[in-house]
């Protein structure tokens, strides 16, 4: 947002990149989505450091039940997919479009986190809570951490929503838009992670 | 396929591409052939790794670096199909910062596991 | 009700030093209420600073809570030295010093150094690239109000509820709930991870600005010095801070959620948390050297009147500088026992940075070689630095060496190393800076002759407060040891310590004296350019308008100012070439969302959850109040910069 005189756009960029001062929030998008990818590589230290200190609970291999984490996966895959419709929607001028998947996007991104509320709670009741070992307390902060951004998301994507209908598709929304789509796909990229370091290694014996 | 670069008479302060290998490229498409392509990739990559160690395909030892493997072309698919990583208004500094943030990271996870293994004894 | 007052009040804050500061601060802040209602000043003040966007401001409120924040940080050092004055002396009480020396060294680093950088970053860099704010002013205002509310959070601890009290490092297990019941370690906890999110927003919009809003022709080689600095800095922000976060973040969880991360009865290991911490702390060690370094080079070339020696060079080692730091965190706990293959690679890698860092020096020193030099107070505090640098450097290449740390590990031998290099280094920099710029910020120069006193008072000080201690440490003295019996042979040197530090402390009473006569005496700087200096900054008037440029510069040269002037350019601008200029809005929102942020975490500090939940809520509503805010810039009609830039007289004529 710096200042800047308003004639500076370029009009056969997409929407998102014509005002120079609304794309400087997508390369400080960037910049923020590096330090997150730090934050995260932190987390999974963590926990290559604690999932074999089990302490008196359970293991990897009792608590990870791969059904309902594999539907968390499909959950989030398609949504990311989606959210690619929806920027291409965009990128075609389709306001409705845009909304439509954008829409399916928050819908699908609202069943992961219910599905893996319920799986948290279900570890819960099953094995106790992360004061058990070291183990389960790096479990639920590295993937909790990631489901908290995925709620986050979900927040995001319904004000953006609500801010297509208000406001149409401008350079300020589109840009929004992008920095969100941006987001979910790098929370499918950690999710994918989580789902190959944590739970199917969990079940290599 | 179409790809634009933008045109040396809009080039403003900030935009000038010093490096070449940072150069931005747009590009856009009629169908949405490339989203279509990342998610079958995905799903295919996503059930490969399961089956594998699901029905025990490979050593156990081979298991975990290969799923990692996958797990990586996974998350390059999502960068290149999805995110649009060669789009910028000027030098696509988030790819070096990116490249950077890989390299960091995986420091601190290979370098902690490796100190943390305490393993001589002797302190 | 007296089970809150137990809470609030516990024995540690109803000391008498406490108690009196309680006084001291009710009536000073009455004062300043009183003075602010007097002169009808709350508009101005909401209007013109809380609510401002514009990077001038913010650094020069930054500036001030880091004055404070030096204040503090000394008070705390000076009743450190005062206990070790003699032996078994009973000034402070065990406890009572273990919470001294942790919040010295805390508000030191994150309350006192880091605000200075960004207050000079904030002043000087978007000047000198020839920008007109930051990249986001807004996220930039976010920063500085969620720094300034932890801040405050953290002061209060000693106050209510009672102080950390585990070091500035704050270690595990003795953070944990067991070894440490009370609310200090979360005040700490807290505190740091607020000013945290604020300094990685700061991070991303310093890269932004430096990346993408550069005056034309300027291209990365022909960038400042500084500018460099505060590009590597904030990079080096955006990688090390995540893994602070990650370590306070985890021990929060324990000591209030009850999980088992650091605590070795359910598998955690104490050690993970130590090495989270330095996946921070050494990164953050060239966080704040780095600018220094850049400070320097714009202060060196100044004032010897020559371009800087070996600019390429410069930047080639900044750059390894950083890349190196992120591969060597583990030579601050060489002690822990990970092995020696573990210790000799971080050996090796810490001893690697000595040779980029020997680079700078030469080249700085080759940079007066030949110069007319200025003895400015500025230069003054760049002469000092080197031949300090240099020594604190060497015995951290000492430290480096891994049998030798088994021996000078946690002695005075450490602390006079990283004192040596944090103030020799790091705050004769930062002081440098503010001698430097002072004019830039506000239109009058600071008292050279008071600034030579504060300096030398400082710089003797500071030798024979730390000389000592490189002793002590081979005599065999441990940090944070409260008390020690005569007859060690450690007396008499902890004496002439104590007589350094304050020496020191006449030092920078002396510089906040100058400041306020500096004031009173105002000796306006009017060309806007006092020291003949180089970079885009002094072509402007001073204090630059809320602009900055009324027509953005090009600068084909490194030095573009210094070029503009020998080419005979004078800094006016052509009526004719202005235009309108769209400048950000002032907000409420970045306070909003520190006060909210303060309500989230004095809430999570006693637990009080109803409190927290309802900060949290304010945090939410801000944010989505800032997605659907279409109007953050208004435009600034062409006649009145006309007007504006003719009254400072910079017209052509």
């Amino acid at each position: 947002m710096n200042a800047r005189a308003p004639e500076a756009s370029r009009p056969n960029l997409p929407l998102e990149f014509q005002d120079p001062r609304e794309s400087l929030g997508i390369l400080g998008f960037w910049f923020f989505l590096a330090s997150d990818v730090v934050l995260f590589s932190c987390l999974f230290a963590v926990y290559a450091v604690y999932h074999g200190r089990v302490a008196a609970g359970p293991t990897p291999f009792q608590v990870f039940d791969l059904g309902p984490v594999l539907t968390e996966t499909l959950l989030l895959l398609t949504s990311s997919f989606t959210c690619g419709l929806a920027i291409f929607m965009m990128r075609r001028g389709s306001t409705r479009g845009l909304s439509v998947w954008l829409l399916v996007t928050l819908l699908l991104g609202m069943a992961f986190v219910g599905m893996e509320v319920h799986e948290f709670a279900g570890d819960i009741l099953r094995f106790g809570t992360w004061h058990k070992s070291a183990f389960l307390s790096s479990f639920f902060t590295l993937v909790g951490t990631h489901g908290g951004h995925v709620s986050f998301g979900v927040l995001w994507a319904a004000a953006l929503v609500v801010r297509l209908w208000r406001q149409g598709l401008t350079p300020g929304t589109a840009r929004r838009v992008y920095t969100f789509s941006l987001y979910w796909h790098f929370l499918d990229i950690i999710w994918i992670f989580i789902f190959t370091a944590v739970y199917l290694s969990g079940k290599i014996t | 396929m179409e790809t634009s670069t933008p045109k040396a008479h809009e080039i403003e302060q900030g935009e000038v591409v010093e490096i070449s290998a940072l150069a931005p490229r747009f590009e856009e498409h009629a169908f949405p052939w490339r989203q279509i392509a990342g998610y079958a990739a995905s799903l295919l990559l996503t059930l490969g790794a399961l089956l594998l160690v699901e029905r025990r395909l490979l050593p156990a030892a081979w298991l975990a670096p290969v799923i990692l493997a996958l797990a990586a072309v996974q998350a390059g698919l999502q960068l290149g199909l999805f995110m649009h990583l060669r789009e910028s208004l000027g030098a696509t500094w988030h790819v070096l910062t990116l490249a950077l943030a890989i390299v960091v990271a995986l420091g601190i996870v290979i370098l902690s596991i490796w100190i943390m293994a305490f393993k001589s004894g002797v302190s | 009700m007296a089970h809150l007052l137990a809470l609030f009040f516990p024995p540690s804050v109803l000391r008498p030093a406490e108690l009196a500061t309680d006084a001291g601060i009710l009536l000073g802040g009455a004062a300043i209420v009183a003075w602010l209602t007097w002169r009808r000043r709350w508009a101005w003040l909401w209007r013109e600073w809380i609510t401002t966007v514009d990077h001038k401001k913010i650094g020069i409120m930054y500036l001030l809570f880091a004055i404070v924040g030096l204040m503090r940080g000394g008070v705390d050092a000076l009743m450190i030295r005062t206990q070790l004055a003699m032996p078994n002396n009973t000034f402070l009480g065990a406890e009572h010093y273990n919470e001294v020396f942790t919040t010295h060294g805390t508000t030191m680093v994150f309350f006192m150094a880091m605000p200075f950088i960004f207050a000079l970053f904030n002043i000087a860099i978007p000047l000198m690239i020839g920008a007109r704010d930051v990249a986001f002013p807004k996220l930039n205002a976010i920063s500085f109000w969620l720094f300034a509310f932890a801040f405050l959070l953290f002061n209060m601890s000693f106050l209510v509820g009672g102080s950390p009290n585990a070091g500035w490092t704050a270690y595990a297990p003795l953070t944990e709930l067991h070894f440490n019941p009370g609310v200090g370690e979360n005040y700490y906890l807290i505190a740091l991870q607020i000013t945290g999110i604020g300094t990685i927003a700061t991070g991303v919009n310093f890269l932004v600005t430096i990346l993408r809003l550069r005056a034309k022709g300027m291209t990365l080689m022909k960038m400042p010095l500084f500018a460099w600095s505060a590009l590597i800095t904030s990079s080096l922000v955006i990688f090390a801070f995540p893994a602070l976060t990650i370590a306070l973040a985890l021990t929060m969880l324990d000591r209030l959620f009850g999980s088992t991360f650091f605590t070795i009865a359910h598998g955690g290991m104490p050690m993970m948390y130590v090495n989270l911490f330095w996946i921070w702390g050494h990164p953050e060690v060239y966080i704040l050297v780095v600018p220094a370094f850049g400070i320097f080079s714009e202060v060196v070339a100044t004032f010897s009147r020559k371009r800087l020696f070996g600019y390429t060079a410069m930047v080639g080692s900044l750059i390894a500088i950083s890349l190196l730091s992120y591969g060597v965190w583990v030579h601050h706990f060489f002690t822990m026992g990970a092995g020696a293959a573990v210790n000799a690679f971080f050996g090796i890698s810490t001893m690697l940075i000595a040779i980029p860092t020997g680079v700078k020096v030469f080249n700085w020193i080759l940079t007066m070689w030949g110069g007319r030099i200025r003895m400015t107070v500025a230069m003054l505090w760049q002469l000092a630095f080197i031949p300090t640098f240099v020594i604190g450097g060497a015995t951290g290449v000492m430290l480096a060496v891994v049998p030798g740390d088994y021996q000078f590990h946690n002695s005075y031998f450490l602390i006079a190393h990283f004192h040596n290099v944090l103030i020799g280094g790091v705050v004769f920099g930062l002081f440098s800076g503010l001698y430097y710029w002072w004019p830039k910020m506000f239109g009058w120069m600071l008292n050279e002759r008071q600034g030579k006193w504060a300096f030398w008072f400082f710089l003797i000080g500071f030798w024979v407060t730390f000389f000592p201690q490189y002793l002590l440490g081979l005599k065999g003295m441990t940090r944070r040891i409260y008390v020690y019996p005569p007859g060690l042979g450690w007396s008499t040197l902890n004496l002439v310590s104590t007589i350094g530090a304050f020496a020191m402390g006449a030092g920078f009473i002396i510089l906040v004296y100058s400041i306020l006569y500096s004031w009173r005496h105002r000796q306006p700087d009017l060309t806007g350019d006092p020291w003949d200096g180089r970079t885009l900054e002094w072509s402007l008037p001073s204090p630059a308008p809320e602009y900055n440029f009324a027509v953005l510069p090009r600068a084909d040269a490194r030095d573009a100012w210094w070029e503009m002037k020998r080419s005979g350019s004078c800094g006016k601008v052509s009526a004719v070439a202005v235009g309108p200029i769209e400048m950000p809005r002032r907000s409420a929102v970045p306070f909003l969302l520190g006060l909210s942020f303060f309500v989230a975490g004095f809430g999570a500090v006693f637990s009080f959850w109803t409190i927290a939940l309802f900060g949290m809520a304010g945090v939410i509503a801000l944010l989505l109040s800032g997605w659907f805010d279409e109007h953050d810039h208004h435009e600034i009609p062409a006649e009145e910069i006309r007007r504006s830039q003719a009254a400072l007289g910079r017209f052509e004529s």
